[in-house]
């Protein structure tokens, strides 16, 4: 522990103990917890390393007109402290232990009333009981009666948390030789197992005879009370090795039995968890029968849930998986007609409360909702368990879609009552475009796709469909483009109505349309798709035409809305990317939108398309250069790099700080391909990726670069020389003395990469290090060409000794025409080590040091203490 | 109570309600769907029109060569178009006191019946309402009136004739009502019967019933109108909206607590939702621009436009078509759009407070003053100097009939780059477009028809409850094309009464009370008493007074004094004179009290039976049967006077006198 920290604990716990202080604010205390917690967690003793909590403990203990807040931290501080047999022999001698935790006092001091005094209580107790004699402890002073009744407690988190620490105590003590059983300390291995067993029989005697008797509620209102017991159930039977399980389950088994046959609505899911979980922890008679009971119980709308919450699991089991199957289908079957279920659908005795269930709108939406949320998995399961085949659930999906959107045909032989309720209804609709794009994997979908490709066209076209419903038919569709095998299936009217609706939607009144209209073009053409003639494509091109989405993409680009440009700008870079790889030409169009890129750059008053647009070159130019040599003449090549200089020297210069790290990205790659032959060159990519900051921008594929073979050191200083000539050293520099700290980093670490590999120090290399020198680069007299002036003088000056203050002030006032430097000087001059330091730190690290808390604690005392000078503490 | 219903047309009704002595029509919408029978009338010389065959039959029988023309696969009439008008034959139309409209494109047959029929009564409509339906009416008559047409049609209207055409002209219902349209001067001479009124207002027709127009929020001074007596409520629902456009928002709760409601005018397009169609509207709008084609939007010269226009307003940046002109060509579109800047007491919230600041309500001011859209009379003179293409043009009329859309249709119709799209929802778009045929250019249907659908109409009904719904037979069924949708129909408990062309519906309802008036002094002489707690009863002798259906009851004057001369006369008149009023009885003779007293008065042998109605008592020693019935008491005992008296006066002894 740090040793200032040690020196302000006993003023802290001064302060804590008065009742009369206030502190800084309410989360101080957490973070005080917290730090404890994370120096106990280190390995070290609280009590040795600060002796004053002890006291701390003992007297806020006996000061009942304590603040709550602090009486709750002191609880739980004292359940830390014990947590340790050492820490807890020691409270015990002081016999602070029965004090901290003594019920009645706290009951009598009318302190007890407070939730936050209980949950202290429940939680000291928890952390405490981490070994054998907390448990002896916890039984002897009888906190097991107390602690079910909070189980019950009118706060929720109270409740909770009381249910938490029974888990606990269950599953933490439990023999560890059992198979299957987590959450054992290893230390309780070694000692007092038999000594604690007897005891933790007890309690699990008590707790399981407390679940038997008040599983079942005695009247219809106490539901509160078993829903927390069957939480706990499910809690323990997920993690109970076998002989706590089976314990559990022969005491409460008879009253599990009871509920699911009462079948109170509100408790068929929990009771359903707990079910599951025994379900999954080892099968026997016993929870068999349960779970077919809860498979078939009364009310449709739970029983859709229970089956719902059995297929969840996953647990193969071709009895109870048909059963599931069987009433998750069974609603879709009769709104659709389509007869999932066989011709044999008299074993569902329920369907006729189903189909009334059905005609109410709320039960119906849900319940269909349900049933298309799993159809996916549905059509997954094996042909034995299924009663029909996975296309039919396929045709139902479509059939429904078709009956939401108001088109359905007529041959359709559902129950028209059931109709009026998902007619237009934007939910049903959502999940069942959901169900579509993940059923586009379920076995025979292909030969469905053009009756796909229909609903989903006239999904696009409806002009009742909200942006959400469009979004998704566009996921659906993009998901069944791409596992499409055979175009041929998609008929040429088809494709036509689909080039008529997008080029529609891209016109929308809704920018969120025209914005997913956008971005769909961009995916379609990020589908490869094979062709039987044609050997690899875009599906793009297969669907909407060669020449169709650039247009419409370029039209995009003018749109009046942030967004839709950012997206029309990636669209294009994506649809683009092709032709860039395979080096085709430059085609006039190209050299329009690359123009329209480099205006919206400079003048688009919205971050988000600029970003795209250093995107978009950075894609370009890694897509380019992997097969043209930079050098190459091609017009190409040659619009690139014109372009890559005032991307470089614009997007420095953005106010937004993600352009800037883009830029930098950009610039990186330019090093990156200028420099991988060098020896000593570690790409950037491989060398800073490791810690990624919480803020920092993650670009959205990594480039690779394909490099030149051969090393070769002796290009460097032209290398070098051309570096600077396209404006990335400039970016670099105004980068490291950027405001924004993600962006100051990358520059940074380049500049550091850079150093490494041009400026290296060593004898052999003299004389290109010499010659390395004279590159220079024109530093401006303004802005961040000045501050890195400022900074290269100071050093220059530092290393001379002339700590001339007057001096100085000369030199920071000089001429403002800017000065050229030299790239290797500089690189060396600006103690890029020492910045890396300071810039890879969180900017809160310094409010976030516990040394900080301490004194915040203690400054806000001060002020309280002397009236009249207020002190501000900012919050984050 | 009655309706006579003389249109058949859901929202292009006319109905003629007789109320306690008045007669009133509600509405009286002309059905124009008759024109598309009609080849259109282009504004310019069409040498494809003037060139079409005649129509022949297969046999050669039948050829009326000047009258019927084969154009597209079709056959069309030759002519001035012809209207359907509301029935007349059903009651005599000089009957009719009032005339209540409650929205201009519900008021385009009133020149056929108020004049020419005898009608003399008033017309009742707000100032929008009249001012744009005269807009309306002009613009129809300058249609037909610029594209003169000596020769009227007439032959084939010949029953033995029509059974053999082909086609939709065979199925044409009525033909021999169908007429040209109205001149300017019965325009005139129709509109001066029209009074003004303001929405709440209310009218006394004749002192038998109160008329008054409620806001429908459908278009500019758009009215439901609410009729009512003191003890009777109808109420008539017209064309009406929820959806927040420019009028001002429907008034719903008035319509609350009516006996009989009259719903007509629900949206002709229930499954096409006016926001989705707005939409669609804006980006085919834009789509076409955007490949250098054209849009013609066939319209009405007021209501919708003005929302395109404003939609139009917020897109034309967004989707970058501000160098773009729009055109609005109308004989009416200056007036049109200047009145809507006037109307501000008509307008919803929103543009009522723009007023204030002080901005013009609606933003094609803006438009206008920004060069973005221009407004021309017609496409002759002005428009054809300043005409640039690729261009929005808004012009009538929406059967593509008649009017400057014709000439466009000639004009741009083989071209694929334009696109034609339809907004108003009168008309199907096919057969609007069935001359043109074969068309290259893109047809776009996007109805925008912003009246209750079913879904608001049912929520409207469960909040106001009227006792019983009068509706047009089309919604009480689904749409023939959707027989599945049965989201798409009323369904009320007790089921809607419908009506079609020529019913005459009695509305259920009897009307049970007249309020009747008392004079002061009368009142004064009256001696209430009470019969049981807060009830007091009196009687009262009076004249009954009945004046333009006012009653009065007032005090019986008294008898002149008799002269002496009349002496001889009085033993004649005496009887009717000295015969005081009896008291008036209530109350019941309770059996066992009665029996007591029975007995009391010695007669015991008395047998009780018991009936449907009370009890029959057979005083078996006297041979006299008492029957004690709810509403009467008969003693029937033969030629013993005595016997009847005192019976009678102790079955009076438990009676109340009053």
């Amino acid at each position: 522990m740090d040793r200032e920290c040690v020196s302000l604990l006993p003023g802290v716990c001064e302060v804590l103990a008065d009742p009369g202080t206030s502190l800084p604010d309410d989360t101080s205390l957490e973070k005080l917890l917290d730090w404890f917690t994370g120096l106990i967690e280190a390995g070290g003793s609280l009590l040795e390393a600060c002796p004053c909590l002890l006291e701390f403990i003992s007297t806020v203990v006996h000061n009942t007109a304590s603040d709550p807040g602090v009486l709750s931290f002191t609880l739980r501080l004292t359940g830390l402290v014990s947590a340790t047999e050492d820490g807890f022999k020691m409270l015990q001698e002081r016999s602070v232990l029965n004090e901290v935790f003594n019920l009645k006092h706290w009951q009598e001091a009318g302190l007890w009333e407070d939730p936050c005094l209980r949950i202290g209580w429940i939680q000291g107790l928890r952390s405490m009981l981490q070994h054998p004699e907390a448990l002896s402890f916890f039984v002897q002073s009888a906190f097991l009666d107390p602690l079910l009744q909070l189980q019950t407690d009118t706060s929720l988190f109270v409740a909770s948390a009381a249910n938490q620490m029974l888990a606990h105590v269950l599953l933490f003590f439990q023999p560890v030789s059992s198979p299957g059983c987590n959450g054992v300390d290893k230390k309780a291995e070694d000692d007092g197992r038999t000594h604690t067993s007897a005891e933790y029989t007890a309690v699990v005697t008590s707790i399981s005879q407390y679940l038997k008797e008040s599983l079942v509620p005695k009247e219809n209102t106490k539901h509160h009370q078993s829903l927390q017991i069957l939480k706990l159930l499910a809690l323990l039977l997920a993690k109970a090795g076998p002989p706590l399980r089976d314990k559990l389950l022969q005491t409460v088994g008879d009253s599990l039995e009871e509920l699911v046959t009462a079948g109170g609505s509100e408790l068929t899911l929990p009771l359903m968890d707990v079910v599951l979980a025994a379900y999954s922890s080892g099968t026997d008679e016993r929870v068999t029968r349960l779970l077919a009971s809860m498979l078939n119980i009364n009310k449709p709308a739970d029983l859709i849930h229970a089956a719902a919450a059995f297929l969840r699991r996953g647990r193969c089991d071709a009895v109870h998986t048909a059963r599931a199957v069987r009433v998750l289908l069974l609603p879709l079957d009769v709104i659709t007609g389509q007869s999932l279920l066989g011709t044999n659908t008299t074993a569902d005795a329920h369907q006729v409360s189903v189909v009334e269930q059905l005609k109410s709108k709320t039960p119906c939406i849900s319940m269909i909702c349900v049933c298309l949320t799993n159809t996916p998995q549905i059509a997954l399961t094996p042909s034995g368990v299924l009663p029909c085949p996975p296309v039919l659930i396929i045709t139902a999906v479509l059939s429904l879609l078709s009956i939401c959107s108001g088109v359905s045909s007529s041959s359709s032989t559902g129950s028209s009552e059931v109709y009026r309720n998902v007619i237009g209804n934007g939910k049903v609709q959502k999940c069942a475009l959901e169900a579509l794009t993940a059923l586009s994997s379920s076995p025979g979908a292909m030969e469905k796709i053009s009756e796909v490709f229909t609903v989903l066209i006239q999904y696009l076209d409806n002009p009742d469909s909200d942006p959400t419903v469009l979004h998704k038919s566009y996921q659906a569709l993009l998901k069944w483009t791409s596992v499409c095998t055979d175009f041929s299936l998609v008929t040429d009217h088809l494709r036509h109505d689909l080039i008529e609706v997008v080029k529609k939607r891209v016109c929308d009144m809704r920018w969120e349309v025209r914005d997913s209209t956008v971005e769909f073009l961009g995916h379609l053409t990020g589908v490869r798709v094979s062709l039987k003639s044609v050997e690899v494509c875009d599906s793009s091109d297969v669907l909407l035409g060669v020449c169709s989405t650039t247009p419409l993409l370029k039209e995009a680009l003018q749109d009046s809305e942030s967004y839709v440009r950012a997206s029309a700008i990636a669209a294009l870079a994506k649809t683009l990317t092709h032709s860039w790889q395979q080096g085709a030409a430059l085609t006039q169009e190209e050299t329009e939108i690359v123009s329209r890129l480099l205006e919206i750059l400079s003048q688009d008053t919205e971050g988000f398309p600029r970003r795209a647009v250093v995107q978009y070159f950075i894609s370009w130019y890694s897509s380019n250069s992997s097969h043209l040599p930079l050098s190459s003449s091609g017009s190409s090549a040659s619009l690139l790099m014109q372009c890559v200089r005032s991307v470089l020297s614009q997007g420095s210069a953005d106010l937004d700080w993600e352009v800037k790290v883009h830029t930098l990205e950009l610039a990186e790659l330019l090093l990156d391909e200028t420099f991988s032959a060098h020896q000593g060159y570690r790409k950037g990519s491989d060398a800073h990726r490791a810690p990624s900051h919480p803020y920092g921008v993650v670009s959205e594929q990594a480039h690779t670069l394909h490099t030149h073979a051969g090393t070769h050191t002796e290009g460097t200083e032209s290398d070098l020389a051309t570096v600077v000539e396209q404006g990335v050293m400039s970016a670099l520099l105004s980068g490291l003395v950027d405001c924004d700290r993600p962006v100051a980093l990358k520059a940074c670490r380049l500049l550091i990469t850079l150093r490494e590999t041009v400026c290296t120090l060593s004898l052999g290399t003299l004389d290109a290090t010499a010659s390395m020198a004279t590159v220079s680069c024109k530093l401006p007299g303004l802005g961040w060409g000045k501050e890195i002036i400022k900074i290269l003088r100071l050093k220059r000056s530092d290393r001379a000794r002339e700590a001339d203050i007057a001096a100085q002030r000369n030199l920071s006032d000089a001429d403002e025409g800017g000065e050229s430097v030299s790239v290797c000087e500089a690189l060396r001059l600006l103690g890029l080590d020492e910045r890396l330091d300071v810039l890879t730190q969180s900017s809160d690290h310094i409010h976030n040091s516990p040394l900080s808390l301490l004194q915040d604690i203690l400054t806000a005392s001060a002020a309280h203490t002397q009236p009249g000078e207020e002190v501000i503490v900012d919050c984050y | 109570m009655k309706l006579y219903c003389l249109s058949g047309h859901p929202t292009l009704p006319c109905n003629v309600l007789k109320f306690k002595s008045t007669t009133i029509m509600l509405d009286c919408g002309l059905d124009t769907t008759s024109v598309l029978n009609f080849l259109p009338l282009p504004l310019v010389h069409s040498p494809r029109l003037s060139k079409l065959p005649s129509w022949v039959s297969k046999d050669g029988t039948i050829n009326l060569e000047k009258e019927l023309k084969e154009c597209a696969g079709r056959v069309f009439v030759d002519s001035q178009p012809e209207f359907c008008l509301p029935e007349k034959e059903l009651l005599d139309l000089s009957t009719i006191d009032v005339i209540l409209i409650s929205n201009y494109h519900c008021m385009m047959a009133l020149p056929y019946i108020t004049e020419h029929t005898g009608f003399t009564g008033t017309v009742y409509a707000t100032e929008p309402t009249l001012t744009i339906g005269r807009l309306f009416m002009e613009e129809l008559v300058n249609f037909m009136e610029r594209v003169p047409k000596a020769q009227s049609a007439t032959c084939w209207k010949n029953k033995e004739i029509q059974r053999m055409l082909p086609g939709p002209l065979k199925d044409a219902v009525d033909v021999y009502t169908w007429k040209r349209s109205y001149s300017m001067q019965e325009v005139n001479s129709a509109l001066s019967k029209v009074q003004l009124v303001g929405y709440s207002q209310k009218v006394e027709l004749f002192g038998a019933v109160q008329v008054s127009p409620l806001s429908s929020g459908y278009s500019l001074g758009s009215s439901n109108w609410i009729i009512q007596s003191h003890h009777e409520k109808v109420s008539y629902v017209s064309g009406s909206s929820l959806l927040t456009t420019h009028p001002q928002p429907m008034d719903q709760s008035s319509l609350k607590n009516s006996d009989v409601l009259i719903l007509t005018g629900l949206t002709q397009m229930p499954t096409a939702n006016p926001d989705g169609m707005l939409g669609e509207f804006c980006s085919n709008l834009a789509m076409t621009i955007r490949a250098g084609g054209n849009v013609l939007v066939p319209c009405y010269s007021s209501g919708v436009i003005y929302d395109l226009l404003e939609c139009l307003y917020q897109f034309i940046d967004s989707a970058n078509l501000g160098t773009t002109p729009f055109y609005f060509i109308s004989p009416v579109a200056n007036s049109s759009l200047e009145f809507s800047q006037i109307f501000a007491e008509w307008l919803c919230h929103n543009k009522q407070s723009k007023v204030y600041l002080p901005e013009p309500p609606f933003p094609h001011a803006e438009l206008i003053q920004t060069n973005k859209l221009k407004h021309y009379p017609s496409i002759h003179g002005d428009f054809s100097s300043e005409f640039r293409q690729p261009c929005v043009v808004f012009t009538g009329h929406p059967s593509l009939r008649f009017g400057d859309v014709v000439h466009f249709m000639e004009l741009w119709g083989k071209s694929s780059l334009n696109t034609i799209i339809f907004t108003e929802p009168d008309f199907s778009y096919l057969d609007a477009l069935a001359p043109y045929q074969p068309l290259a250019m893109k047809c776009v249907y996007c109805p925008i028809d912003t009246r209750l659908n079913f879904h608001q109409v049912s929520k409207l009904l469960k909040e106001v409850q009227p006792l019983h719904v009068v509706c047009p037979e089309q919604y009480t069924q689904p749409p023939l094309t959707q027989s599945h949708r049965s989201d798409l129909m009323l369904e009320l408990q007790p089921p809607p009464m419908p009506y079609r062309r020529c019913s005459v519906l009695n509305l259920p309802f009897r009307r049970s009370y007249e309020r009747v008036y008392i004079m002061p002094e009368l009142a004064n002489s009256l001696v209430p008493s009470e019969i049981k707690p807060g009830v007091s009863l009196a009687t009262v002798s009076a004249v009954l007074h009945s004046k333009d259906n006012k009653h009065t009851l007032q005090s019986v004057p008294k008898p002149p004094p008799a002269p002496p001369s009349k002496k001889r006369k009085r033993v004649l008149d005496e009887p009717p004179l000295v015969l005081a009023p009896k008291p008036l009885l209530s109350g019941a003779v309770p059996l066992e009290a009665f029996l007591a007293t029975l007995q009391k008065q010695g007669i015991t042998e008395v047998k009780v039976e018991e009936t449907a109605d009370g009890h029959i008592l057979h005083l078996q020693a006297e041979d006299t049967l008492i029957q004690l019935e709810e509403d009467g008491t008969h003693i029937v005992c033969d030629n013993n006077e005595p016997l009847r008296t005192t019976l009678r006066d102790l079955v009076l002894r438990f009676l109340q006198k009053l």
